[in-house]
Protein backbone atom coordinates (compact mmCIF):
# COMPACT_ATOMS: atom_id res chain seq x y z
CA UNK A 1 0.00 0.00 0.00
CA UNK A 2 2.93 2.57 -0.44
CA UNK A 3 0.81 4.10 -2.99
CA UNK A 4 -2.09 5.07 -0.89
CA UNK A 5 -0.82 8.98 -0.47
CA UNK A 6 0.32 8.48 -4.48
CA UNK A 7 -3.11 7.37 -5.15
CA UNK A 8 -4.77 10.18 -3.31
CA UNK A 9 -3.31 12.73 -5.73
CA UNK A 10 -5.37 12.54 -8.93
CA UNK A 11 -8.78 12.18 -7.41
CA UNK A 12 -8.13 15.53 -5.31
CA UNK A 13 -6.62 17.44 -8.44
CA UNK A 14 -9.91 15.95 -10.69
CA UNK A 15 -12.29 16.55 -8.02
CA UNK A 16 -10.62 20.90 -7.30
CA UNK A 17 -10.08 21.74 -11.05
CA UNK A 18 -13.70 20.00 -12.29
CA UNK A 19 -15.99 19.68 -9.72
CA UNK A 20 -18.92 17.76 -10.23
CA UNK A 21 -17.78 17.24 -14.34
CA UNK A 22 -17.85 13.49 -13.36
CA UNK A 23 -20.98 14.12 -11.33
CA UNK A 24 -24.34 11.76 -11.75
CA UNK A 25 -25.60 12.45 -15.47
CA UNK A 26 -29.20 12.83 -14.90
CA UNK A 27 -31.19 9.49 -16.17
CA UNK A 28 -34.34 8.79 -18.20
CA UNK A 29 -37.26 10.63 -16.67
CA UNK A 30 -39.06 7.59 -16.34
CA UNK A 31 -35.92 5.09 -16.38
CA UNK A 32 -36.97 3.58 -12.52
CA UNK A 33 -40.79 3.42 -13.67
CA UNK A 34 -40.36 0.88 -16.79
CA UNK A 35 -38.15 -0.61 -14.37
CA UNK A 36 -40.84 -1.49 -12.01
CA UNK A 37 -42.89 -2.48 -15.59
CA UNK A 38 -40.73 -4.79 -16.42
CA UNK A 39 -39.81 -6.26 -13.22
CA UNK A 40 -43.89 -6.37 -12.51
CA UNK A 41 -44.62 -4.68 -9.54
CA UNK A 42 -48.35 -4.28 -9.20
CA UNK A 43 -49.08 -0.79 -9.98
CA UNK A 44 -51.10 -0.23 -7.00
CA UNK A 45 -47.87 -0.67 -4.64
CA UNK A 46 -46.20 2.45 -5.39
CA UNK A 47 -47.40 6.21 -6.24
CA UNK A 48 -45.87 8.22 -9.78
CA UNK A 49 -45.23 11.69 -9.66
CA UNK A 50 -44.63 14.62 -12.06
CA UNK A 51 -43.57 17.84 -11.78
CA UNK A 52 -45.56 20.94 -13.27
CA UNK A 53 -45.38 24.33 -13.59
CA UNK A 54 -47.47 26.75 -12.09
CA UNK A 55 -47.25 30.43 -11.29
CA UNK A 56 -45.73 30.37 -8.62
CA UNK A 57 -42.49 27.88 -9.78
CA UNK A 58 -41.96 24.11 -9.65
CA UNK A 59 -44.90 21.39 -8.57
CA UNK A 60 -44.22 18.13 -7.87
CA UNK A 61 -47.55 16.03 -7.70
CA UNK A 62 -47.82 12.53 -6.37
CA UNK A 63 -50.55 10.36 -7.79
CA UNK A 64 -51.83 6.63 -8.03
CA UNK A 65 -53.74 5.89 -11.50
CA UNK A 66 -56.90 7.55 -10.03
CA UNK A 67 -55.54 9.43 -7.26
CA UNK A 68 -54.16 12.42 -6.55
CA UNK A 69 -51.95 11.36 -2.98
CA UNK A 70 -49.40 14.70 -2.36
CA UNK A 71 -48.46 17.87 -3.96
CA UNK A 72 -45.58 19.97 -2.66
CA UNK A 73 -43.83 23.20 -4.26
CA UNK A 74 -40.85 22.96 -5.55
CA UNK A 75 -39.54 26.34 -3.66
CA UNK A 76 -36.53 26.68 -1.51
CA UNK A 77 -34.52 24.59 -3.09
CA UNK A 78 -36.61 21.40 -3.07
CA UNK A 79 -35.09 18.54 -5.17
CA UNK A 80 -36.98 15.57 -6.31
CA UNK A 81 -35.08 13.35 -4.13
CA UNK A 82 -35.88 15.36 -1.57
CA UNK A 83 -39.96 15.26 -2.23
CA UNK A 84 -39.80 11.25 -2.38
CA UNK A 85 -38.32 11.22 0.89
CA UNK A 86 -40.99 13.82 2.23
CA UNK A 87 -43.77 11.97 0.19
CA UNK A 88 -42.23 8.34 1.52
CA UNK A 89 -42.47 9.60 5.00
CA UNK A 90 -45.61 11.43 5.30
CA UNK A 91 -48.00 8.60 3.00
CA UNK A 92 -45.27 5.21 3.34
CA UNK A 93 -45.58 5.01 -0.41
CA UNK A 94 -42.54 5.41 -2.78
CA UNK A 95 -42.99 7.94 -5.37
CA UNK A 96 -41.80 7.15 -8.74
CA UNK A 97 -40.77 9.79 -11.42
CA UNK A 98 -42.87 9.88 -14.68
CA UNK A 99 -43.43 12.01 -18.16
CA UNK A 100 -47.20 11.36 -18.09
CA UNK A 101 -49.18 13.69 -15.28
CA UNK A 102 -52.71 12.22 -14.01
CA UNK A 103 -55.51 12.87 -16.86
CA UNK A 104 -56.86 15.93 -15.79
CA UNK A 105 -54.36 17.24 -13.55
CA UNK A 106 -53.04 19.58 -16.36
CA UNK A 107 -56.45 21.05 -17.07
CA UNK A 108 -57.13 21.48 -13.24
CA UNK A 109 -53.88 23.62 -12.82
CA UNK A 110 -54.43 25.70 -15.98
CA UNK A 111 -57.87 26.75 -15.27
CA UNK A 112 -57.75 26.46 -11.58
CA UNK A 113 -60.85 24.02 -11.33
CA UNK A 114 -59.55 21.73 -8.79
CA UNK A 115 -62.87 21.06 -7.18
CA UNK A 116 -63.30 17.90 -9.08
CA UNK A 117 -60.36 16.32 -8.65
CA UNK A 118 -59.86 13.07 -6.83
CA UNK A 119 -57.20 13.38 -3.70
CA UNK A 120 -56.59 10.65 -1.73
CA UNK A 121 -56.29 12.63 1.92
CA UNK A 122 -53.93 9.61 3.20
CA UNK A 123 -53.48 9.67 6.49
CA UNK A 124 -55.62 12.35 8.01
CA UNK A 125 -58.26 12.92 10.61
CA UNK A 126 -61.64 13.93 10.02
CA UNK A 127 -61.58 17.32 11.10
CA UNK A 128 -58.79 18.06 8.26
CA UNK A 129 -60.82 15.73 5.88
CA UNK A 130 -63.75 18.73 6.32
CA UNK A 131 -61.25 21.09 6.20
CA UNK A 132 -59.47 20.24 2.88
CA UNK A 133 -62.52 19.38 0.79
CA UNK A 134 -64.09 22.58 1.95
CA UNK A 135 -61.18 24.75 0.26
CA UNK A 136 -61.03 22.88 -2.62
CA UNK A 137 -64.95 23.84 -2.98
CA UNK A 138 -63.56 27.82 -3.39
CA UNK A 139 -63.99 28.86 -7.07
CA UNK A 140 -60.59 29.90 -9.21
CA UNK A 141 -60.15 33.81 -8.59
CA UNK A 142 -62.26 33.99 -5.61
CA UNK A 143 -61.43 34.31 -1.88
CA UNK A 144 -63.07 33.00 1.20
CA UNK A 145 -62.52 34.37 4.74
CA UNK A 146 -61.37 31.82 7.35
CA UNK A 147 -65.13 32.08 9.24
CA UNK A 148 -66.77 30.97 6.03
CA UNK A 149 -64.21 27.93 5.81
CA UNK A 150 -64.99 26.88 9.69
CA UNK A 151 -69.02 27.30 8.77
CA UNK A 152 -68.48 24.90 5.46
CA UNK A 153 -66.67 22.35 7.14
CA UNK A 154 -69.04 22.32 10.13
CA UNK A 155 -66.16 23.12 12.72
CA UNK A 156 -66.80 23.46 16.25
CA UNK A 157 -67.05 27.62 16.42
CA UNK A 158 -64.84 27.91 19.12
CA UNK A 159 -61.89 26.35 17.80
CA UNK A 160 -62.41 27.25 14.26
CA UNK A 161 -59.91 29.71 13.36
CA UNK A 162 -56.95 28.16 14.57
CA UNK A 163 -57.79 24.75 13.68
CA UNK A 164 -58.48 25.83 10.22
CA UNK A 165 -55.16 27.67 9.96
CA UNK A 166 -53.14 24.92 11.89
CA UNK A 167 -54.79 22.59 8.63
CA UNK A 168 -54.00 24.80 5.90
CA UNK A 169 -50.28 25.18 7.37
CA UNK A 170 -49.74 21.50 6.95
CA UNK A 171 -51.51 21.36 3.70
CA UNK A 172 -50.44 18.34 1.57
CA UNK A 173 -51.61 19.52 -1.47
CA UNK A 174 -51.03 23.02 -1.98
CA UNK A 175 -51.98 24.72 -5.32
CA UNK A 176 -54.59 22.19 -5.93
CA UNK A 177 -56.06 22.46 -2.38
CA UNK A 178 -56.04 26.05 -2.83
CA UNK A 179 -55.56 27.65 0.15
CA UNK A 180 -53.62 30.96 -1.55
CA UNK A 181 -57.73 31.62 -1.69
CA UNK A 182 -58.43 31.68 1.92
CA UNK A 183 -58.11 35.10 3.71
CA UNK A 184 -58.86 36.55 7.57
CA UNK A 185 -61.90 38.60 8.16
CA UNK A 186 -60.64 41.54 7.11
CA UNK A 187 -59.61 40.60 3.40
CA UNK A 188 -55.73 40.02 3.79
CA UNK A 189 -54.45 36.52 2.42
CA UNK A 190 -53.58 34.46 5.57
CA UNK A 191 -50.86 31.90 2.82
CA UNK A 192 -50.42 29.67 5.80
CA UNK A 193 -48.71 26.89 3.48
CA UNK A 194 -47.05 29.23 1.08
CA UNK A 195 -44.49 31.97 1.32
CA UNK A 196 -45.72 35.20 0.60
CA UNK A 197 -44.43 35.52 -2.89
CA UNK A 198 -45.73 32.38 -3.58
CA UNK A 199 -49.38 33.04 -2.65
CA UNK A 200 -49.30 36.30 -4.60
CA UNK A 201 -48.35 34.72 -8.20
CA UNK A 202 -50.85 32.05 -7.23
CA UNK A 203 -53.89 34.71 -6.90
CA UNK A 204 -52.34 37.30 -9.38
CA UNK A 205 -52.34 34.12 -11.75
CA UNK A 206 -56.17 33.37 -11.07
CA UNK A 207 -56.86 37.04 -11.96
CA UNK A 208 -57.72 38.13 -8.58
CA UNK A 209 -57.00 42.03 -8.02
CA UNK A 210 -55.31 42.25 -4.57
CA UNK A 211 -54.77 46.22 -5.26
CA UNK A 212 -58.93 46.00 -4.87
CA UNK A 213 -58.25 43.75 -2.20
CA UNK A 214 -56.46 45.86 -0.36
CA UNK A 215 -59.09 48.95 -0.83
CA UNK A 216 -61.97 46.45 0.35
CA UNK A 217 -60.38 45.64 3.57
CA UNK A 218 -58.77 49.00 4.58
CA UNK A 219 -62.90 50.08 3.99
CA UNK A 220 -64.32 47.54 6.70
CA UNK A 221 -66.81 46.43 4.20
CA UNK A 222 -66.87 43.03 4.49
CA UNK A 223 -69.78 42.15 1.89
CA UNK A 224 -70.97 43.89 -1.69
CA UNK A 225 -74.96 43.82 -2.38
CA UNK A 226 -76.19 45.03 -5.45
CA UNK A 227 -79.05 47.43 -4.70
CA UNK A 228 -81.11 46.29 -7.91
CA UNK A 229 -81.11 42.35 -6.99
CA UNK A 230 -80.98 43.04 -2.94
CA UNK A 231 -78.10 40.12 -2.86
CA UNK A 232 -75.30 40.53 -0.89
CA UNK A 233 -71.59 38.92 -1.46
CA UNK A 234 -68.40 38.14 -0.86
CA UNK A 235 -67.02 40.63 -2.82
CA UNK A 236 -64.80 38.07 -5.11
CA UNK A 237 -67.68 36.24 -5.85
CA UNK A 238 -68.61 36.26 -9.87
CA UNK A 239 -72.13 37.59 -8.64
CA UNK A 240 -70.52 40.65 -6.85
CA UNK A 241 -68.16 41.12 -9.60
CA UNK A 242 -70.62 41.32 -12.47
CA UNK A 243 -72.37 44.38 -9.96
CA UNK A 244 -72.07 48.32 -12.28
CA UNK A 245 -69.84 50.36 -9.91
CA UNK A 246 -73.30 52.92 -9.46
CA UNK A 247 -75.35 49.80 -7.95
CA UNK A 248 -72.32 48.45 -5.62
CA UNK A 249 -73.81 48.82 -1.77
CA UNK A 250 -70.96 48.02 0.80
CA UNK A 251 -71.63 46.13 4.22
CA UNK A 252 -69.56 45.78 7.30
CA UNK A 253 -71.28 42.56 8.32
CA UNK A 254 -74.32 40.02 7.68
CA UNK A 255 -76.91 41.85 10.20
CA UNK A 256 -76.43 45.11 8.53
CA UNK A 257 -76.94 43.31 5.16
CA UNK A 258 -80.30 41.59 6.25
CA UNK A 259 -81.52 45.20 7.95
CA UNK A 260 -81.02 47.05 4.63
CA UNK A 261 -83.61 44.02 3.57
CA UNK A 262 -80.63 41.98 1.09
CA UNK A 263 -80.55 38.30 1.47
CA UNK A 264 -77.32 36.35 1.06
CA UNK A 265 -76.15 35.31 -2.23
CA UNK A 266 -76.58 31.48 -2.63
CA UNK A 267 -73.52 30.28 -4.60
CA UNK A 268 -70.73 32.31 -2.42
CA UNK A 269 -72.73 31.76 0.76
CA UNK A 270 -72.00 34.51 3.04
CA UNK A 271 -73.84 32.58 5.76
CA UNK A 272 -75.30 29.87 6.60
CA UNK A 273 -78.33 29.48 3.93
CA UNK B 1 -27.93 8.14 4.27
CA UNK B 2 -27.08 5.30 6.64
CA UNK B 3 -30.55 5.13 8.74
CA UNK B 4 -32.18 4.98 5.19
CA UNK B 5 -29.94 1.98 3.88
CA UNK B 6 -30.93 0.59 6.87
CA UNK B 7 -34.71 0.57 6.77
CA UNK B 8 -34.29 -0.48 2.81
CA UNK B 9 -33.07 -3.66 3.85
CA UNK B 10 -35.56 -4.54 6.82
CA UNK B 11 -37.96 -3.57 4.04
CA UNK B 12 -36.96 -6.12 1.64
CA UNK B 13 -36.94 -8.58 4.26
CA UNK B 14 -40.34 -8.12 5.30
CA UNK B 15 -42.02 -7.52 1.88
CA UNK B 16 -40.23 -8.19 -1.39
CA UNK B 17 -42.16 -6.09 -3.54
CA UNK B 18 -42.04 -3.07 -1.15
CA UNK B 19 -38.70 -2.94 -0.98
CA UNK B 20 -37.81 -3.45 -4.20
CA UNK B 21 -39.86 -0.41 -5.18
CA UNK B 22 -37.94 1.46 -2.44
CA UNK B 23 -34.34 0.16 -4.02
CA UNK B 24 -35.26 1.30 -7.69
CA UNK B 25 -36.19 4.79 -6.15
CA UNK B 26 -33.50 5.46 -4.58
CA UNK B 27 -30.28 3.75 -6.76
CA UNK B 28 -32.00 3.53 -10.32
CA UNK B 29 -29.96 6.78 -10.84
CA UNK B 30 -26.64 5.81 -9.48
CA UNK B 31 -26.99 2.31 -11.47
CA UNK B 32 -28.11 4.52 -14.63
CA UNK B 33 -24.71 6.88 -14.40
CA UNK B 34 -22.33 4.27 -13.69
CA UNK B 35 -23.78 1.89 -17.09
CA UNK B 36 -24.02 5.83 -18.68
CA UNK B 37 -19.74 6.43 -17.86
CA UNK B 38 -18.83 2.96 -19.00
CA UNK B 39 -20.65 2.45 -22.07
CA UNK B 40 -21.19 6.00 -23.78
CA UNK B 41 -24.25 5.45 -24.68
CA UNK B 42 -27.91 6.43 -23.46
CA UNK B 43 -29.06 3.63 -25.25
CA UNK B 44 -27.08 0.83 -23.77
CA UNK B 45 -27.44 2.12 -20.33
CA UNK B 46 -30.88 2.20 -20.62
CA UNK B 47 -31.15 -1.58 -21.51
CA UNK B 48 -28.49 -2.58 -19.51
CA UNK B 49 -30.03 -1.07 -16.85
CA UNK B 50 -32.87 -2.43 -17.13
CA UNK B 51 -31.63 -5.68 -16.97
CA UNK B 52 -29.39 -5.03 -14.15
CA UNK B 53 -32.55 -4.69 -11.92
CA UNK B 54 -34.33 -7.47 -13.85
CA UNK B 55 -31.42 -9.76 -12.37
CA UNK B 56 -31.31 -7.81 -8.51
CA UNK B 57 -35.04 -8.91 -8.54
CA UNK B 58 -34.80 -12.20 -9.27
CA UNK B 59 -31.64 -13.00 -7.00
CA UNK B 60 -33.92 -11.40 -4.13
CA UNK B 61 -36.72 -13.72 -5.05
CA UNK B 62 -34.22 -16.42 -3.73
CA UNK B 63 -32.57 -14.98 -0.82
CA UNK B 64 -34.26 -15.51 2.09
CA UNK B 65 -35.26 -12.94 4.56
CA UNK B 66 -31.73 -12.93 6.92
CA UNK B 67 -29.18 -12.46 3.62
CA UNK B 68 -31.59 -10.10 1.74
CA UNK B 69 -31.62 -7.73 5.59
CA UNK B 70 -27.73 -8.32 5.43
CA UNK B 71 -27.47 -6.56 1.95
CA UNK B 72 -25.21 -3.78 1.35
CA UNK B 73 -27.83 -2.48 -1.74
CA UNK B 74 -25.76 -0.62 -3.05
CA UNK B 75 -22.47 -2.12 -3.51
CA UNK B 76 -24.60 -4.99 -4.70
CA UNK B 77 -26.31 -3.59 -7.36
CA UNK B 78 -23.14 -2.43 -8.35
CA UNK B 79 -21.74 -5.43 -8.80
CA UNK B 80 -24.94 -7.27 -10.70
CA UNK B 81 -24.20 -4.03 -12.80
CA UNK B 82 -20.65 -4.65 -13.28
CA UNK B 83 -20.81 -8.07 -14.16
CA UNK B 84 -23.96 -7.12 -16.48
CA UNK B 85 -21.91 -4.51 -18.52
CA UNK B 86 -18.88 -7.21 -18.81
CA UNK B 87 -21.14 -10.00 -20.38
CA UNK B 88 -22.58 -7.53 -22.64
CA UNK B 89 -18.74 -6.66 -23.78
CA UNK B 90 -17.72 -10.12 -23.80
CA UNK B 91 -20.71 -11.30 -25.91
CA UNK B 92 -20.78 -7.73 -28.42
CA UNK B 93 -16.93 -9.05 -28.82
CA UNK B 94 -17.77 -12.72 -29.65
CA UNK B 95 -20.14 -11.48 -32.32
CA UNK B 96 -18.60 -8.99 -34.50
CA UNK B 97 -20.10 -5.97 -36.38
CA UNK B 98 -18.65 -7.09 -39.92
CA UNK B 99 -21.08 -10.91 -39.81
CA UNK B 100 -23.90 -8.81 -38.70
CA UNK B 101 -26.82 -8.92 -41.41
CA UNK B 102 -27.57 -5.64 -43.03
CA UNK B 103 -31.23 -5.64 -42.04
CA UNK B 104 -30.46 -5.76 -38.33
CA UNK B 105 -27.84 -2.70 -38.65
CA UNK B 106 -30.16 -0.15 -37.64
CA UNK B 107 -30.93 -1.54 -34.59
CA UNK B 108 -27.10 -1.39 -33.89
CA UNK B 109 -26.47 2.54 -34.85
CA UNK B 110 -27.25 4.01 -31.91
CA UNK B 111 -25.25 2.05 -29.66
CA UNK B 112 -22.21 1.76 -31.75
CA UNK B 113 -20.73 5.59 -31.78
CA UNK B 114 -22.35 8.52 -30.09
CA UNK B 115 -25.14 10.08 -32.38
CA UNK B 116 -25.62 13.59 -33.36
CA UNK B 117 -26.97 14.25 -30.06
CA UNK B 118 -23.92 12.55 -28.39
CA UNK B 119 -21.85 14.88 -30.52
CA UNK B 120 -23.62 17.90 -29.78
CA UNK B 121 -23.33 17.41 -25.64
CA UNK B 122 -19.58 16.57 -26.21
CA UNK B 123 -18.90 20.03 -27.86
CA UNK B 124 -18.44 21.05 -23.85
CA UNK B 125 -16.42 20.05 -21.14
CA UNK B 126 -17.86 17.38 -19.55
CA UNK B 127 -18.74 15.89 -22.98
CA UNK B 128 -14.97 16.02 -23.63
CA UNK B 129 -14.40 14.24 -20.17
CA UNK B 130 -17.17 11.81 -21.11
CA UNK B 131 -15.22 11.21 -24.37
CA UNK B 132 -11.89 10.56 -23.09
CA UNK B 133 -13.31 7.98 -20.95
CA UNK B 134 -14.82 6.34 -23.31
CA UNK B 135 -11.43 5.59 -24.80
CA UNK B 136 -10.07 4.38 -21.65
CA UNK B 137 -9.27 0.52 -21.54
CA UNK B 138 -12.14 -1.43 -20.07
CA UNK B 139 -11.03 -2.73 -16.87
CA UNK B 140 -9.89 0.84 -16.05
CA UNK B 141 -13.02 2.24 -17.07
CA UNK B 142 -15.32 0.50 -13.82
CA UNK B 143 -13.14 1.25 -11.26
CA UNK B 144 -12.78 4.68 -12.20
CA UNK B 145 -16.33 5.42 -12.92
CA UNK B 146 -17.42 3.54 -9.53
CA UNK B 147 -14.92 5.72 -7.34
CA UNK B 148 -15.38 8.74 -9.10
CA UNK B 149 -18.84 9.07 -10.79
CA UNK B 150 -20.78 6.66 -8.31
CA UNK B 151 -18.68 8.23 -5.53
CA UNK B 152 -17.63 4.91 -3.65
CA UNK B 153 -15.11 3.79 -1.13
CA UNK B 154 -12.04 2.10 -2.53
CA UNK B 155 -13.22 -0.83 -0.11
CA UNK B 156 -16.61 -0.63 -2.14
CA UNK B 157 -14.76 -0.57 -5.54
CA UNK B 158 -12.69 -3.69 -4.01
CA UNK B 159 -15.93 -5.96 -3.62
CA UNK B 160 -17.47 -5.17 -6.77
CA UNK B 161 -14.27 -5.92 -8.57
CA UNK B 162 -13.11 -8.78 -6.51
CA UNK B 163 -9.92 -7.77 -5.60
CA UNK B 164 -7.88 -6.68 -2.80
CA UNK B 165 -7.79 -2.79 -1.69
CA UNK B 166 -4.99 -1.98 -3.10
CA UNK B 167 -5.16 -3.35 -6.38
CA UNK B 168 -8.65 -1.24 -6.85
CA UNK B 169 -6.66 1.64 -5.93
CA UNK B 170 -3.85 0.85 -8.48
CA UNK B 171 -6.54 0.54 -11.11
CA UNK B 172 -8.09 3.72 -10.58
CA UNK B 173 -5.07 5.50 -10.11
CA UNK B 174 -3.68 4.07 -13.57
CA UNK B 175 -6.96 5.11 -15.13
CA UNK B 176 -6.81 8.15 -13.77
CA UNK B 177 -3.40 8.98 -15.14
CA UNK B 178 -4.48 7.47 -18.44
CA UNK B 179 -7.55 9.80 -18.48
CA UNK B 180 -5.35 12.74 -17.86
CA UNK B 181 -2.81 12.24 -20.84
CA UNK B 182 -5.72 11.61 -23.16
CA UNK B 183 -7.17 14.77 -22.11
CA UNK B 184 -3.55 16.58 -22.32
CA UNK B 185 -3.12 14.96 -25.95
CA UNK B 186 -6.45 15.83 -27.04
CA UNK B 187 -5.85 19.81 -25.82
CA UNK B 188 -2.49 19.82 -27.49
CA UNK B 189 -4.29 18.41 -30.56
CA UNK B 190 -6.90 21.13 -30.47
CA UNK B 191 -3.87 23.89 -30.36
CA UNK B 192 -1.71 22.65 -33.80
CA UNK B 193 -4.90 22.36 -35.71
Amino acid sequence: MSGGDHNQLPASQIGSDSPGELGEPPAPVDFALRILQRVGIPRDRYDTYVRLDTAAGGLFVAFTPELVTGAVLATGGLTAERFEELHRSRTGRSAIPTGTPLPGLLTALRTGRVRRLSLDLGPVDALEARVLRAVQTIPAGQLRPLSWLTREAALPPARGADAVLNVLAHNPFVVLVPCHRVTYEHGAPCDAAYLPAAGDALRSAEGVDMAEVHQWSRSGAVFLGSDTTHIYCHPTCANARRITPAHRVPFTNAREARRAGYRACKSCRPVAA
Amino acid sequence: MEELAEQLTDLLAQDLDAGFTELVRVHARAVHAFLLRVSGSAAEADDLGQDAFLRAYTALQGYPPERRRALQPRAWLMTIAANVWRNHVRSNSRRPLSVMRVDDAPDMWSDADPGPADRALNADDRGRLVAALSRLPEYYRVPVVLRHVVGMSYAEVAQIQGCPVGTAKAQVSRGMSDLRRLLTWEEEGEVAT
